[in-house]
Parts: C-alpha cells; sequence; structure tokens
C-alpha cells in the first residue's frame, strides 16, 4: 500500500513539474487540435437569424458570422464588416463588407446577403425591436450595404454582433419559408470561422475549420465538438478527468464549488455581460394590493437579499440592483438599495392599510416559480420564509413543467412569481421590454408580464432608445432605472451567476474575452499541447 | 358466555384456568399482541410518533419553514438539537412538523389503497365470472405499470400538493389489496355461514359488507399496516425527485432538499432518513404482530 502510494506521489510531482514547465510555450497560440464542449442541452437547429436562445446562440455563432464583434469592454470591433458607419444624423448606418469574405461553399459574401439577413432576422427574430426601425436595405454594390432607419437606433451596432447579426446566404435560406428550412440544421452553409462536420440531434454537433475563412491564419482549432450533457453529474465528471475542455452557463453552486477545487480548470464568471442575466421577483401590478407601490416597497425591503444570495449561491453570485445588468455599460448604481429592514417593511403595510389579523396574517398571496431548479425553489422557499416575519403568508404554486409556468405568467394569472430575464446586450432589446406599456402582450412569453404603466418610465426610454450620443445615453438609463426601481414593479435581487468553465491546461485564448462569452466567434482559441 | 359458565362450573376443575375459560376475542387479540415484543416496540415508536405528530404542533407553535440560523449547522451547534439544513431551518423542529405531514399522507394515502384495493377485489371475488375477468384484468394492467413512474406522471401532471401525492400513491398501490382481497373473498363465498345468509334472503351487499368483510379483515389490516409503511417511502422517493408540496414541510421533502449537501453536511439527510426508517420499521412490526395477533393456531399455545 505504502509503496503505491509513494509511486502514485512520485507521478504526482513529474505531472507537477511538466505542468509548471508549460507556461513558457504557451505565449504563441498553434494550428490545430479539438476543443470538446459540453452543455446541458442542444439546439433542434443552428440558425440564429430565427431564433435566440443560447443553445442555437453558442453553435450558431461558430457557424455563421455577424458584421460586428464586440470585445470585453463594449467596444465594437469589425468582423464580416471592414468597417461602418452611422449617419450624421442617425437615419443610416453605411456597412462596409470584407471583399474575401466567402461562404462554406465557395460563394462570394455581397451586400445581398446582408440585405437578405437583416430582412429575415426583422421578420423572422423573437427580438422584434432589435430591427424594429429598419426601413430598408439598400445595396450601392456588393460590398457596400446601407441600413436605413426610421428614426436614429443607438442598439443597431449591438444587433448586428454575436448570435442575433449574423449573415446567412440568401441563394440557400432566400426560398420558400425560412423556417421549415431544413438546412437550418443539415448541409449548413454558414460564413463563420467553422463549418458543419456532423450534427446528430439531440446529441452532438462536430464542426471543422473553414479553410476559407476571412480573417487570415484563423481560426486556430482544427475542430468543435459541441456535446449535449444533461446531468450536472457527467458535466462535472467530464471535466475533472479532462473528457471536455470547455462549459458555459454553469450556475448550479454545488457545481461551482466542486469544480473550484480542481487544479486544472479554470471559473470564470467573464462574458456575460452582454447577456446580462438577472434574477427577480416580479409582481401583478394589476392585483390588489400590488397595485399599490407601497406593498411591493414593502416586500423590497423585507427580503434579505444578501443572505439569500450567501445561501442559494455560495456567492457565486452578484446583487442587482436594477432592470440592468450590473455588467452593462449603461448599468447605474445609484438607485433605491431596498436594504433590509423589517420595521420599514411593516410601516409601508401599515401605510397601505394591511394591518395585521389575530394570528399576525395581513396578506394572504400566491408566488409562482420556475419550475426544475432546486435553485429557483431554494429561491421561493426563503421568499417565502422572509415575507412570512412582516404577515404576508405566501403560497408557493408550483408548475408541472416550464411551459406550464411560462403560460401561467404570460398569461397574467399570478401574484409574484419568480422570474430569470436577459438583458440581451442592448436595453432597447432586452430591457424596454419588460418595462414598457405598449409591450403587454398578454400571452407572449416575458413581455411586460408586470402590466407595469408608468408614462415618464415609458418617455425615458423612448428617448434613450433614440439617443446616439453615449453619454446622454447612459444619463438617460440611470434616469430610467431610478424611476423603475423606485415604483418597484419588480424586486431585484441577483445576477445569475453564470460562470465559463475551462481546462487552462489545454485551451489557450479561452473564449472569455467578449461581452458575448461563447455565443461569441472562437477563432481565437488554441489547443496547448 | 353463560352457555359457557354454566359447562365449567358442572365439569371437573381444570388444571389451568386460563386454557379452559373461554375470552373475548378482543381481550385474546390483544395478549397475543403483546406477546410479540417486538409489536410492541413498534407499536411505542408508532405511538411517540404520532403523539409528536399531533400534539407537538399544539404545544411549540413554531415556523418550520423559519430561517433561524445560519444554514448547515452541525448538531448542537447554536443550540439546535439536530443542528440545521440547507436554509438555516431547524432541523429538529422541521422533523417533528414533518410527522405530521408524513404521517398523514402515508395515512391517506393507505386509505386510498385499501378502499380501491377492497372494492374491486370485493367485487370480483364475489361475482366472479366476468366481472372477476374485466377486473383482474385492469389489476394487471396496473400490475405491470411500473408505480413510482406512474405516480410522478400523476404528480407532474397535477402539480404537487398533498393531496395529488396521497391519491398518486394510492393510484399506484392497491393492486396487491385487490388481489388479496379476492383470494378472501373466492375462499369466504363458498363457507357455509355464507350459505347460511343467502339461505335467509341476504342481499349481496349484506353479504359482502356484514358477511363476508369481517371475516376477511384480518389479513387486510395486517396489510393496511404495511401499506402506510410503503407509502411513506413512496412520499419521501417523490419529495426526493422534487415532487413535493413546496409548502408544508415533509421528512422526504427534507431529504430532496438538502440531498445537494449529502457530502458537506450529512446529519440534514441523516435525520430524516432516520425518521422515515423508524417509521416504517414500527409500521412493519405493527404488521408482524397483527398477523400474530390474528392467527388462531397460535393462540392455542
Amino acid at each position: 500500500m505504502n509503496k503505491y502510494f509513494k509511486m502514485a506521489a512520485g507521478g504526482a510531482a513529474m505531472l507537477a513539474a511538466t505542468a509548471l514547465a508549460v507556461p513558457t510555450a504557451q505565449a504563441e497560440p498553434k494550428q490545430g487540435g479539438t476543443l470538446t464542449m459540453i452543455y446541458r442541452i442542444i439546439a433542434g437547429h443552428f440558425n440564429p437569424a430565427i431564433a435566440s436562445g443560447t443553445p442555437t446562440g453558442i453553435p450558431g455563432t461558430q457557424l455563421f458570422a455577424a458584421l460586428i464583434r464586440y470585445d470585453d469592454q463594449w467596444r465594437p470591433q469589425p468582423y464580416l464588416a471592414e468597417s461602418w458607419k452611422i449617419a450624421d444624423d442617425g437615419l443610416s448606418v453605411q456597412v462596409n463588407l470584407r471583399k474575401n469574405a466567402v461562404f462554406h461553399d465557395g460563394h462570394p459574401i455581397t451586400s445581398e446577403d446582408v440585405a437578405f439577413s437583416i430582412e429575415t432576422i426583422k421578420a423572422n427574430h423573437p427580438f422584434k425591436t432589435m430591427y424594429g426601425p429598419v426601413t430598408k436595405v439598400t445595396t450601392p454594390d456588393k460590398h457596400t450595404a446601407i441600413i436605413h432607419l426610421s428614426a436614429p437606433h443607438p442598439a443597431i451596432e449591438l444587433a448586428m454582433s454575436s448570435q442575433l447579426g449574423v449573415v446567412i446566404p440568401k441563394h440557400i435560406y432566400g426560398e420558400g419559408n425560412i423556417r421549415k428550412n431544413p438546412r437550418n440544421s443539415q448541409d449548413i452553409v454558414g460564413s463563420g470561422p467553422f463549418k458543419l462536420k456532423e450534427f446528430k440531434p439531440g446529441e452532438y454537433i462536430i464542426m471543422e475549420r473553414f479553410d476559407d475563412f476571412f480573417l487570415e491564419g484563423r481560426p486556430y482549432l482544427d475542430q468543435i465538438v459541441f456535446k449535449k450533457m444533461a446531468e450536472s453529474t457527467s458535466r462535472i465528471i467530464a471535466l475533472e478527468t479532462g473528457k471536455a475542455d470547455l462549459t458555459a452557463f454553469a450556475s448550479d453552486p454545488q457545481e461551482l464549488t466542486r469544480l473550484k477545487k480542481s487544479k486544472h480548470l479554470t471559473l470564470t464568471p467573464d462574458g456575460y455581460s452582454a447577456i446580462g442575466p438577472l434574477n427577480w421577483l416580479a409582481f401583478n401590478t394589476t392585483r390588489k394590493p400590488f397595485d399599490d407601490k407601497r406593498v411591493r416597497q414593502a416586500i423590497g425591503y423585507a427580503m434579505n437579499k444578501k443572505l439569500m444570495i450567501k445561501i442559494l449561491y455560495s456567492g457565486f453570485a452578484k446583487r442587482a440592483t436594477g432592470p440592468i445588468h450590473p455588467g452593462s455599460v449603461f448599468y447605474s448604481g445609484d438607485v433605491n438599495d431596498y436594504a433590509y429592514d423589517v420595521a420599514k417593511a411593516k410601516a409601508l403595510l401599515d401605510a397601505a392599510g394591511l394591518k395585521p389579523d389575530a394570528d399576525g396574517i395581513r396578506l394572504k398571496t400566491t408566488l409562482n416559480f420556475i419550475p426544475g431548479g432546486a435553485v429557483w425553489k431554494r429561491w421561493s422557499e426563503i421568499t417565502k420564509a422572509q415575507l412570512k416575519k412582516i404577515g404576508i403568508d405566501v403560497t408557493l404554486k408550483a408548475s408541472s413543467d416550464f411551459r406550464s409556468w411560462i403560460k401561467t405568467v404570460a398569461g397574467h394569472d399570478f401574484d409574484m412569481t419568480l422570474d430569470s430575464v436577459f438583458n440581451w446586450g442592448d436595453p432597447v432589446i432586452g430591457v424596454h421590454r419588460t418595462y414598457q406599456s405598449t409591450n403587454i402582450r398578454k400571452g407572449v412569453p416575458w413581455h411586460n408580464t408586470q402590466q407595469f404603466r408608468n408614462a415618464d418610465v415609458d418617455a425615458v426610454m423612448m428617448k434613450a432608445g433614440l439617443e446616439n450620443d453615449l453619454a446622454k445615453r447612459k444619463a438617460l438609463y440611470a434616469k430610467m432605472q431610478k424611476m423603475v426601481v423606485e415604483e418597484a414593479p419588480i424586486i431585484y435581487i441577483n445576477a445569475s451567476p453564470y460562470h465559463t468553465i475551462y481546462n487552462h491546461d489545454r485551451v489557450g485564448n479561452p473564449p472569455v474575452d467578449s461581452i458575448w462569452g461563447t455565443s461569441s466567434p472562437m477563432d481565437n482559441v488554441y489547443i496547448k499541447q | 358466555m353463560s352457555d359457557s359458565e354454566s359447562t365449567t362450573q358442572a365439569g371437573p376443575p381444570p388444571a389451568d384456568m386460563d386454557e379452559i375459560f373461554v375470552e373475548h376475542p378482543f381481550r385474546q387479540f390483544v395478549a397475543m399482541y403483546f406477546r410479540n415484543y417486538a409489536a410492541v416496540a413498534g407499536l411505542l415508536v408508532f405511538v411517540t410518533i404520532v403523539g409528536a405528530a399531533l400534539f407537538a404542533p399544539m404545544i411549540l407553535d413554531l415556523d418550520p419553514f423559519e430561517m433561524v440560523d445560519e444554514p448547515l449547522l452541525r448538531p448542537g451547534e447554536g443550540g439546535h438539537l439536530l443542528g440545521t439544513d440547507n436554509l438555516g431551518r431547524d432541523l429538529f423542529i422541521a422533523i417533528v412538523y414533518g410527522a405530521r405531514v408524513t404521517m398523514a399522507v402515508g395515512g391517506a394515502a393507505a386509505g386510498i389503497t385499501l378502499f380501491i384495493g377492497l372494492t374491486i377485489g370485493a367485487m370480483a371475488g364475489f361475482y366472479r365470472g366476468w366481472v372477476d375477468e374485466v377486473l383482474m384484468r385492469v389489476t394487471e394492467f396496473f400490475q405491470v405499470l411500473p408505480p413510482l413512474l406512474l405516480a410522478m406522471v400523476l404528480v407532474a401532471l397535477f402539480s404537487p400538493t398533498l393531496e395529488t401525492v396521497a391519491i398518486s400513491i394510492g393510484v399506484v398501490s392497491w393492486t396487491g389489496v385487490a388481489r388479496l382481497a379476492r383470494a378472501e373473498f373466492l375462499r369466504l363465498r363458498e363457507q357455509e355461514f355464507v350459505k347460511a345468509a343467502r339461505s335467509i334472503g341476504a342481499r349481496d351487499r349484506r353479504i359482502i359488507w356484514l358477511v363476508i368483510m369481517p371475516n376477511a379483515l384480518p389479513p387486510l389490516i395486517v396489510n393496511a399496516a404495511l401499506t402506510v409503511g410503503i407509502a411513506i417511502l413512496f412520499e419521501a422517493a417523490l419529495s426526493f425527485l422534487g415532487l413535493s408540496d413546496p409548502n408544508v414541510m415533509s421528512w422526504g421533502k427534507l431529504i430532496g432538499d438538502n440531498r445537494d449537501y449529502l457530502l458537506d453536511a450529512p446529519w440534514t439527510v441523516t435525520f430524516p432518513g432516520v425518521a422515515i426508517f423508524l417509521t416504517v420499521l414500527a409500521m412493519s412490526l405493527i404488521g408482524d404482530g397483527l398477523t400474530d395477533a390474528f392467527n388462531p393456531k397460535l393462540r392455542e399455545r
């Protein structure tokens, strides 16, 4: 036994020595190698022009190139567009394409394809505000496209990036109903750094290097294997044993705690500021007594957010204070924090006329929560326990599955609900929809389900959505955040603790150098060994 | 009674009065039960748990959902007898309150099991013929369905509340009772006393419920005791899989909630597990004792 132990220890020491030797050789990226990425779900198709969602977006941004890409500081960079210019009046954007860019079948990428792509996205993508103001796209020559806008639209740059603004070939997807096009999932002809090699529905997608990619010498990788692994335990084991190199959107605190102990793995929360995931408690502001701002604020004060983050996420999550994700350029912390204060909460309820009865109960109400995750259930149980302290008796309403929860909330059939909503980069795309009084669309998932109506907030958002000057725009959103938090249609708790996890012994230039994280092209990623 | 008294007085004095003296059947039953020490221990555990379930909430008046302290405290730490769970709730209080829900679900599920099983078994055994054929095919259909899976589907379909959990458990576990009841009825319906009842013009309903049923009950009661134990395990399994009513505290829910912390805080799962183990063991010992007590052959010893 002792002998084996010594042998094992010796082996480990040797391994450690080689590991120490590696860093000297890692500076220069090198060609070749296969990156294995695991993910909890695999999408049915990979055409980001017609669907949102990260399962489509992660492989989709490898297969299709967007016009623009972003670095990790929210600075737009040239990608398929060599350059672009927003007109001084803000009513048009001229895009100059790279001249050497071709699709995976060899056809050159032209302005015709750009016009077709934008029109397709406008007609089919769930985010209607993204290209909402686009009136038409003209094509003066093969490599120039001009996007015409009905009003200034500062969100346009973000809408042209990552999985939101992909360029798809007109000669492949131009005919018939694009939603039914079989080439969304098989025989994909894309514009990105990797081309489809094999897709096995429900299991994996293998993408290989596209040799004629428009960026010289890129991508470095020969192949990306994107594999579905639904079970948390299987993912942990695959990463620990080195069978997988990379995973993204990991948020389970147990999973993170355990993987943090592995010496060859790096966990990072970087790369999620564009997605901007927020967890919150939403009110149905048309139901009594939640139509009274004071009741909503009281609940805000009664929730011990710091404690929730500590217990639920073992310290892996950041606090969210308002409608905009803390990682966004438009984030402003100058809002009412609703610091935990039970006395204040009770005083507000008193003022709202909700007096305690003989049992100390002021109000009986319900809370819906997202089914399927242990964290969501704990989240709701903590909320229930905390609200009991101010005399609010909450019955938790479990939904049988995700769809029925969506249906309940989208149909306004709730008092309070836990929700998890993404910012999607620009507030116009992912934030306005939650607060605009014009976006109360019963039955549609993630509209203004709170049915919040405030003319002042509407006006500020309208103005901010048209403002092309970044500093002025920031000021307008700072105002909007302050107003919304004060009105409290939603109590903000935390940013989802999404983490990208990679094997740093193998993966060079991990895909965390963009605000879009893994939902951006991995042409820069390489394998060290 | 008077007859037997007169015979004892008339005959020669017996060697041992007890052997001849004919006791009231219930007293005999109790005496037989208490001869089985394991069964007595089971009964004691059961009474303690039911007592806790009934009276503790009245005396303590606490909220088992209240987060009283830091999460995952060890037993004894911070004055918490059994420690705290993953959300900082007192485990001892949670287990005491959980007893009520667990026993209620177990009892209700066993009741539903008995009701469905008895009705179907009695009908099949009494009427025989095509009624038997149809009912037994239905029973077989339910027998081949994997019970836990079926219960999961039912709970998932109708949202996890206490009622749906109890009903689903009942719906998936009645087949054994039906088979047993049918066998008893098939046997008893040919007995002389049933024929006698029929010959004086008793109707079917009277014969089923008042003539055959009391005689068929003993094995069914034993079965019911065991069913309570099985139902408690079922509830725990469903809760473990996250299919429990989030508004009520049960032992299975405690295990399900804390299973992610098994390696860091084993006590959070162990204590509710021990509670389930003791209850199911008690039910099974009680069932054993009841079998003995009902068995006339053992009484002669």
